[in-house]
């Protein structure tokens, strides 16, 4: 049959679908660049919600990020963060949370110190933005406050009874109840995804803070685990707390959770209104590089795509997203074929413990890039003078260890989007 | 026992055919066991089985388990696993194998019947409309429309017309049950002067074989279209408002390597398109209460077929029809859209209890956007949906496109309004 | 069963004291309580921590020793044929194939019918065609095949088994994690042992008539702690890997003298793939490497193209104690796979057996040998049971068998009977029975216990999801209380982690990137110390 071969023209495409990625449309949209972007579920989808800069050296928690950055320029000067001034990571973070909080997902704007964000297992993250639905956990913890934690009937993974376990000691004030989400009393496996869309439901919301206030007792805050929405959050978060009477605030949960999933479907849902042409959930299988610009090839169950751009931006992540692949002699980069810089042997990738504090040295491998921000071949000279690179997929950094991820994502594609931008015709 | 419980039911090695029938690195061993395929799935807990489990009990060779779980008929093989997984795992294809597989005995019966009325007649219509029939009731329903409106008088039906640009396949319900509802397409078409055409064979456009995992059925009844088209010579084929006919064609053409000389399009690009060139001079003036439309996106179409794009022609013609602030998006939708559960035979299953647990979440979806009418170009999903609102006390109805389209063109017969409610059952009348 | 004397040691008195927790050591515990006599074990870690839980779980017909070894190839013969009537809920009797490739030595695959009917072995020839129909992953340069009675063995199962049914008969005792210090001999006579409970660290004395040393590659040091210079082992190390799904339907042997990466088994619903064989000197911090599993890989290639492309989800590696002969020189693979029993008589001890060497097929011979010493030293005529009565199948003993769970969730058909480990399937009511009932529940279950007796963990995930969502389950249903569950959990995976650590490649990547993210990321287990939220902090 007769499927055209589809064909587009954009200024610059964005590869890739995470942090980086919609970062990087974000910034390019705003400078008014016609933008395409592409890109599977990656690593974004099992995120805590939580915007990270810098909260973890060593096994140690990190404060002040900024204080961070500055050590790191000194210990790690090829590091991401080390290469980008303050300012411009900053502006990044900053645009970044305003413009969700424009869409509707808020987030508090980055400070000067880390906020100790709630975990389920009781230990706190040092982590600079957080939602707002999750703003409440931070406060009450640090004042103590008298909080219950609600869990419920075939929600595995989430224990209240084990975050009071692990908090009592520091936070005397701290209960746990469990209680029966709205039809799903019958103790089947229920997950939070389902939770959360079913709360968007003015009805399951009544029927849901009637069931909390039975169990409220003296509490005087709620935490629940991150249930209250996919879309709106933050109207289901307010008008939660405005049926229960106290402030109510999320806990993230293990995957698959709702945080990655308010974000993939929030950027899907208002960017191509804003003007981005998105091919959501593909991967790109192949670009190609000429003189006149870029192309960019992919596939859906219609048929083949071809994306023509002037710039592209590399945003594929790693093993997760699918942007690094390694086989046992070697890691390399899937689309472009841009050398990563990589320990020698794959005896050296890992150290022998799991949680040694150090990290792991596969995963400060990476693909190198110039002032620019564009990816460097064998020589180290640019692969392309169209071809830029953000987010993870760099080198020199452990965004899991450190803490790092989400300001690594949005800095590189800020910088990298400034570099494009000046590629352009105008 | 029963003789039906004694026809046994052939065990598939499902990691073999995993690994037979997927691309290598979306096949069952690159699972990560996350489990976003199930979080996302209305099918998740149906008879314990989600899709996560279906790639687990596979790996873990729980072949007849699987071969024999009556799961695989709630599945509705919309996709949404693959498109969320980050490996791109599609549970769809071995559901559709081992649907294949079952003894049509055991098969849901409704299904079953649906796929052998359309191998009764060259009509391949699951409604079992003779070629004959379905000719004579067209030209019953246009003489009625001449007669009726004074503005249709001159109003064609191509029959079998040679050379036609358009060749259009027509879903059975309307001709046998509400033919009254074939009309606004027509006048659609006589609107934008389309050169189009039915045929007496092959005119159909549903595809129950498909959901009954028979291979050759199912591309017995595309070829058989596939050679009505070919034999009309006509260069574009679309098909009536409906989902899974149009992937049916496009995706049996190419499985079954048919050779075809037309292209496939969709009726809603189309409409886009007509109402981009002004050709349909459709405004949003009728809507003058601001009544709100959610749209529903049909998976067969959107997720896997034409992707966002058809999407976006759907809310492009939507806001044009009840205006841009009139559309309340369902969350999520476009390719990310929940299977409303009509669709991969499920309405005709008789598994009303899970079809209904597993459409619960579209109900929920609608009811956050307050919308009084669901807009959507599927017979499966209209169904579905209006039962859905029966059962769960919804207040709102479900339309086609073309029942809008000829409203706010003001050229909506007062017969052809069986969707709508009281609160436009007199808007647009002569 | 225990009391504390006036020092405040918690004693224990039984009839026989058996050191070590491997199949041998329960073998020998379920020998004895078969023959009436009532049982203490102690195990310094838990069941099958050493070369019992790191091999293969090859049920050998012989074949492999057919061509060095008639003696111990007839004794797996006959072993194995017992083991598959006397424990078949243990067995996959899935046959075996050896098979000679490209580069092979014909005259050794020619003489190989020949050296299985010295020793007793059903052999069948097969057409290279014929082996390729039955096992499609070998490779097409096949050119001798041969079809043996291997089968596959569960060890876990088998260990659980022993003790459950020795707790049964006899009342007999299973302590974990509690270490010999030193006996306390008189007259030539061990008249107790000082032991010490590793997790509690509060001491244990055990009173017993007979103690039996079988602690495996650990026996020359128990002997020597009770003053025996008897005991000489060689200790190999050998390494295998685990793959994502199972590749043959049958054991595949390489046809040549035997060497690294030449047996694939199948372990239910997965394969395992080994060994490597090299000495080592110490017992202590083993752990599988990248190096051993590349060798395994390019040595196993050859015979199995399929492994080229194979998702590997673990390695893991034990220790052979093999018994010290003159001729082996440094060779493990030419040492004795025979097994010793020592009285300890000419050491000047009357009550104390060490029993070393042998194999896992065989370690139900070894225990009636054992426990027949051990009878007529008790002075008491008891025969051997072991080769006629059936291993009872018990509840909390079958959950160790990959695909068991799923099978019994699905047939239970309980919606809320929730699946907490999704990659292997095992739902609540396999924990709750496990920590209610298996061995080892009267003392407190940590993950890595409820591991052990499951299959908890062991999918593709490696336990990275489970890990959570048990310990949370045991936090609900009071197993946990305080904050040991996260220090359970970080124990737990730094365990599985060490297994992983060398198949970190391909799609195991990413699988291996999203647990840190998680275990990082949203539990902090990384971090050194608990900066638990709240005002402290």
């Amino acid at each position: 049959m007769k499927r055209e071969l589809r064909q587009y023209t954009t200024q610059v495409t964005v590869i890739g679908s995470g942090l980086a990625g919609f970062a990087a449309s974000m910034f390019a949209l705003d400078r008014g660049i016609q933008t395409a972007q592409i890109g599977n579920t990656g690593a974004v989808a099992y995120t805590t919600g939580y915007f990270d800069l810098l909260g973890g050296d060593g096994g140690e928690v990190i404060d002040d990020p900024w204080r961070g950055i500055e050590a790191l320029r000194k210990t790690e000067p090829d590091h991401p963060l080390s290469r980008i001034d303050d300012k411009d990571i900053r502006t990044a973070f900053s645009k970044f949370t305003e413009a969700l909080s424009a869409l509707g997902l808020g987030y508090t704007q980055p400070g000067e110190n880390n906020l100790m964000a709630l975990l389920p297992g009781g230990i706190a993250k040092p982590t600079l933005s957080v939602p707002k639905t999750m703003l409440g956990g931070v406060e009450a913890a640090s004042k103590g406050a008298q909080t219950l934690i609600v869990d419920f009937i075939g929600l595995q993974g989430f224990s209240a009874k084990e975050m009071v376990a692990n908090l009592s000691s520091s936070w005397p004030g701290l209960g746990a109840e469990t209680v029966a989400f709205p039809d799903m009393e019958s103790g089947a496996s229920v997950y939070v995804e389902v939770m959360a869309r079913s709360l968007e439901v003015a009805e399951n919301q009544k029927r849901l803070a009637k069931r909390i206030k039975a169990v409220l007792g003296d509490s005087k805050v709620v935490g629940l685990p991150a249930i209250l929405g996919i879309h709106g959050s933050d109207v289901v978060h307010a008008q939660m707390e405005k049926l229960i009477g106290v402030p109510v605030f999320e806990i993230p949960t293990m995957p698959p959770a709702v945080p990655g999933i308010r974000l993939r479907e929030l950027f899907e849902g208002t960017l191509p209104d804003k003007g981005l042409m998105l091919v959501p959930q593909h991967k790109a299988n192949r670009i190609d590089l000429n003189e006149d610009g870029i192309i960019v090839n992919l596939e859906d169950s219609f048929g083949e795509i071809q994306i023509q751009s002037q710039a592209a931006i590399l945003a594929t992540g790693r093993f997760l997203s699918g942007g690094l692949a390694a086989d046992r002699h070697g890691v390399r980069e899937t689309l472009a074929g841009i050398p990563v810089s990589q320990p020698d042997n794959r005896n050296d990738w890992h150290n022998p413990d799991y949680f040694d504090a150090g990290g792991h040295p596969i995963n400060r491998s990476g693909i190198e890039v110039d002032g620019c921000y564009r990816p460097l071949d064998a020589n180290g000279n640019p692969a392309s003078e169209r071809l830029f690179a953000a987010g993870i997929v760099l080198a020199h950094q452990d965004w899991i260890r450190q803490r790092c991820g989400a300001g690594i994502s949005f800095a590189s594609a800020y910088k990298a989007v400034e570099a494009a931008s000046k590629i352009l015709e105008a | 026992m029963t003789a039906q419980e004694e026809i046994i039911t052939p065990t598939i090695d499902f990691q073999a055919k995993a690994h037979e029938l997927l691309p290598e690195n979306a096949s069952y061993d690159s699972c990560l066991a996350c489990g976003l395929c199930s979080s996302g799935c209305p099918a998740s807990g149906l008879h314990g089985i989600d899709p996560r489990r279906f790639i687990r009990m596979a790996m873990l060779g729980m072949n007849e388990e699987l071969s024999n779980t009556p799961w695989i008929w709630t599945c509705t093989m919309c996709q949404r696993c693959a498109y969320v997984c980050p490996m791109n795992i599609d549970v769809s294809v071995l559901v559709g194998y081992a649907r294949g597989a079952w003894p049509k005995e055991k098969k849901p019966q409704g299904i079953v019947r649906s796929c052998e009325a359309q191998m009764m007649s060259a009509s391949t219509s699951a409604m079992g409309v003779m070629p004959d029939d379905f000719v004579e009731i067209i030209e019953e329903t246009v003489e009625e429309l001449h007669l009726g409106d004074e503005r249709f008088k001159d109003l064609e039906v191509p029959m079998d017309k040679k050379g036609a640009y358009f060749f259009v396949n027509q879903n059975s319900r309307e001709p046998a049950v509400e033919p009254e509802e074939l009309g606004p397409l027509w006048k659609i078409f006589d609107y934008v002067g389309a050169d189009w055409s039915y045929a007496s064979k092959g005119w159909a456009a549903e595809n129950f074989c498909m959901f009954t995992g028979d291979e050759s059925t199912w591309k017995e009844m595309v070829k058989q279209r596939v050679d009505a088209i070919n034999e009309l010579d006509c260069k574009v084929w679309i098909n009536t408002e409906c989902g899974h006919s149009f992937y049916t064609m496009w995706a049996g053409v190419e499985k079954f390597g048919l050779e075809t000389n037309f292209e496939a399009a969709s009726l809603i690009s189309y409409y886009a398109q007509w109402i981009r060139e002004g050709k349909l001079p459709v405004n949003s003036d009728w809507n003058t209460g601001n009544i709100k439309f959610t749209i529903q996106d049909p998976c067969q179409l959107v997720r896997k077929s034409m992707g966002d794009p058809v999407a976006d022609d759907l809310r492009y013609v939507a806001r044009e029809l009840v205006g841009a602030d009139n559309v309340i998006d369902m969350q999520p939708c476009r390719s990310a859209n929940y299977c409303c559960g009509g669709g991969g035979g499920f309405l005709q299953a008789g598994m009303n209890e899970q079809r209904r647990a597993y459409g619960k979440r579209k109900f929920d979806q609608i009811a956050v956007t307050q919308a009084q009418y669901v807009l959507t170009p599927c017979h499966n999903c209209h169904s579905q949906i209006t039962d859905l609102g029966d059962v769960y006390g919804g207040d709102y109805r479900v339309v086609h496109f073309w029942t809008l389209i000829c409203l706010a063109l003001g050229i909506l017969g007062e017969n052809e309004r069986k969707y709508l409610g009281p609160d436009l059952m007199d808007i647009g009348l002569p | 069963m225990s009391t504390i004397d006036p020092a405040g040691t918690k004693t224990y008195d039984t009839e026989v004291l058996i050191i070590g927790g491997g199949v041998t050591g329960t073998g020998i515990m379920r020998d004895l309580a078969l023959r009436g006599f009532q049982c203490l074990l102690v195990e310094r870690k838990d069941l099958n921590a050493g070369a019992s839980g790191g091999n293969h779980g090859l049920l050998h017909s012989g074949g492999r020793y057919a061509s060095s070894d008639a003696e111990t190839a007839a004794e797996c013969r006959m072993e194995s044929d017992i083991i598959k009537r006397m424990a078949p809920e243990c067995i996959d009797d899935c046959g075996g194939l050896f098979v000679a490739v490209e580069g092979d030595d014909p005259a050794f695959a020619e003489r190989f019918p020949e050296h299985c009917a010295k020793a007793g072995i059903d052999c069948q020839s097969l057409s290279p065609q014929e082996a390729r129909k039955r096992e499609p992953q070998l490779s097409d340069t096949v050119f001798a095949a041969y079809v043996v009675p291997d089968a596959s063995i569960d060890p876990f199962h088998i260990t659980l088994g022993n003790v459950h049914h020795a707790q049964q008969l006899t009342d007999s005792t299973y302590l974990p994690h509690t270490e010999v210090i030193e006996f306390d001999i008189a007259d030539g006579t061990i008249a107790s042992a000082l032991c010490r409970d590793l997790r509690s660290g509060e001491s244990v004395r055990i009173s017993a008539k007979q103690v039996v040393n079988a602690s495996g590659a650990w026996a020359r040091n128990i002997a020597q702690l009770a003053g025996c210079t008897d005991v000489d082992l060689l200790y190999v190390k050998g390494t295998l890997i685990v793959s994502n799904s199972r590749l043959c339907n049958g054991v595949v042997n390489r046809l040549r003298p035997p060497g690294d990466g030449d047996i694939l088994v199948p372990g239910g619903t997965v394969s395992l793939l080994g060994t490597t064989s090299d000495k080592v000197d110490s017992l202590e911090g083993l752990r599988p490497t990248v190096d051993e599993v590349d060798h395994i890989l390019n040595e196993g290639m050859p015979m199995l193209p399929v492994l080229r492309d194979t998702r590997f989800i673990r390695a893991f590696c034990g220790v052979r104690p093999l018994l010290q002969s003159s001729d082996a020189g440094m060779d493990g693979r030419k040492a004795s796979r025979g097994f010793q029993l020592f009285d300890h008589e000419d050491q000047g001890l009357k009550n104390f057996t060490s029993l070393v060497g042998g194999k896992l097929t065989t370690y139900r011979l070894m225990a009636e040998k054992t426990g027949d010493l051990v009878t007529r030293r008790m002075g008491k005529k008891a025969p051997c049971k072991s080769a006629s009565e059936p291993l009872p199948a018990g509840d909390s003993v079958r959950w160790t068998e990959p695909g068991y769970a799923p099978r019994f969730w699905y047939r239970r058909n309980d919606p809320t009977d929730a699946i907490l480990c999704e990659c292997e399937m095992v739902p609540r009511s396999a924990i709750d029975e496990i920590v209610e009932t298996a061995p080892g529940a009267e003392s407190h279950m940590t993950l890595r216990a409820i591991g052990l007796r499951s299959r908890v963990g062991k999918g593709t995930c490696q336990g990275s999801f489970c890990a959570a969502r048990v310990s949370s389950y045991l936090y609900d249903s009071d197993v946990y209380s305080g904050v040991e569950g996260r220090d359970h959990m970080r124990d737990f995976l730094a365990e599985r982690f060490k297994g992983l650590r060398p198949v970190l490649w391909g799609k195991q990547m990413p699988q291996m990137e999203l647990a840190e993210a998680f275990h990082c990321g949203l539990l902090g287990l990384d971090f050194k110390k608990e900066n638990g939220s709240g005002s402290s902090s």
